[in-house]
């Protein structure tokens, strides 16, 4: 078993109620392919810094993810066919650090 | 009128280490500071450090302006680097 954070993208004018249909789309192909969510972050709305198919902002979602190299290629697989999504990036990690959350941060500067 | 003396010397000699033509001895030595106790975590997610590094152009800057150690700067471009691709830089 490894350890992978995963980061989605998904574009600005998906409303809420459509992410969280997004967010649990995912969460049931880690766990079908034997994988499991060590935690789950949601970032929200934020600024991109160059635009990515017209989008300004884009809709970040976090994953931290316990599984096999086969769980993230089903996973990936089902992104790429993703018309909502518009990036995503999974990095293996050694260890997973949960205490750290740097967006909930990034979110009040950005605001001042 | 002693002390005044003495001020001057030291000063002086600071100014001799910047010269070009300098001893080995003398050169100014910065640390590395993302290595060591206490350092901070070099992370895609952590903008607020990768921001210090990447010049007004979004260029990542040389190790020989920011002193950064050679293992941290690798460490430093791959997550700058994924980063960029997340849009967050």
């Amino acid at each position: 078993m490894n350890f992978y954070e995963h980061t989605l993208i998904a574009r600005q004018d998906v409303s809420p109620s459509q992410m969280k249909q997004i967010q649990e789309k995912y969460t049931k192909i880690i766990e079908n392919n034997d994988g499991d969510i060590v935690k789950f972050e949601s970032w929200g709305l934020m600024n991109l810094s160059y635009l990515i198919k017209k989008n300004k902002k884009g809709n970040y979602l976090h994953f931290k993810i316990k599984g096999n190299g086969s769980t993230i290629k089903e996973l990936e697989k089902n992104e790429k066919l993703d018309k909502n999504l518009l990036r995503y990036l999974t990095v293996k990690v050694k260890k997973l650090d949960l205490e750290t959350d740097y967006f909930k941060k990034h979110e009040d500067s950005q605001k001042n | 009128m002693k002390k005044r003396n003495t001020k001057k010397k030291s000063s002086q000699n600071n100014f001799s280490k910047l010269s070009v033509f300098q001893n080995q001895k003398y050169k100014f030595k910065k640390k590395c500071p993302l290595t060591g106790k206490g350092a901070p975590v070099v992370d895609y997610k952590n903008i607020k450090l990768l921001r210090r590094y990447v010049s007004e152009n979004g260029k990542i800057l040389p190790s020989r302006i920011t002193s950064v150690s050679l293992k941290k700067q690798r460490d430093l471009s791959l997550s700058i680097k994924r980063a960029r691709n997340l849009a967050l830089l």
